[in-house]
């Protein structure tokens, strides 16, 4: 298989805001991070390990792929 | 300007060096004459003040971030500080060693006292220490 760059994008942000408009601070501290890191993972400036991605997930209560996806 | 607090844990962590850095310089002169004694003293201080001085920041700016904000605000360390940390590390670990392999060429090619070349290491842990902390600078905003 030919190496090829992927870009791991997400629904973060649009998830908070069907859950409540929940803030990010309140998103860090469910799945205990910093709210940097929230904002990283938004701007795609941070792709988070398979662990924290799970765990955001859950905190949505959505399957992985419903948050993390390949960019086309 | 909106810092958070790493970015204010950083910035304290670069003054208290810069302010170890030029407390150690101020005694690189005076290192030619120095004993093996004084020379150990100067490095325990040159470090104790480092730490103290990085103590003394992250409290100070705890402070008046918790009286400008109202409110206090945790510092969380999670994967992303921690791999922001191991590049640091390793930046600061390139510099370091890239430092010692030159001051000791230099010691050898102006011999020059090994006194001069202890607090010269010394000085280039900070140095090192200072770029690792801009590092995580850029890697923060």
């Amino acid at each position: 298989m030919a190496k090829k760059k992927i870009n791991i994008e997400n629904s973060v942000r649009r998830l908070r805001f069907d859950n409540d408009e929940m803030t990010q601070q309140e998103l860090a501290d469910l799945v205990g991070i910093s709210r940097q890191t929230v904002v990283a993972i938004e701007k795609y400036k941070y792709t988070p390990s398979l662990e924290l991605a799970f765990k955001i997930a859950l905190a949505f209560n959505k399957e992985i792929q419903d948050v993390f996806y390949i960019s086309p | 300007m909106n810092m958070n607090i790493k970015l204010r844990n950083t910035l304290g962590e670069i003054i208290s060096a810069a302010i170890a850095i030029i407390w150690v310089y101020s005694k690189l002169n005076a290192a030619a004459n120095m004993s093996i004694v004084l020379i150990s003293q100067v490095l325990v201080k040159g470090i104790g003040i480092s730490i103290l001085a990085s103590i003394f920041f992250a409290i100070v700016m705890s402070i008046f971030s918790s009286i400008i904000t109202g409110s206090y605000e945790k510092d969380i360390v999670d994967e992303r500080d921690t791999m922001i940390e191991l590049y640091a590390m390793r930046l600061s670990g390139v510099i370091f060693g890239i430092s010692i392999v030159i001051i000791l060429a230099l010691l050898g090619w102006f011999n020059l006292n090994i006194n001069f070349g202890i607090i010269a290491i010394t000085l280039a842990g900070f140095f090192a220490s200072i770029a690792s902390n801009f590092l995580k600078i850029y890697f923060y905003k």
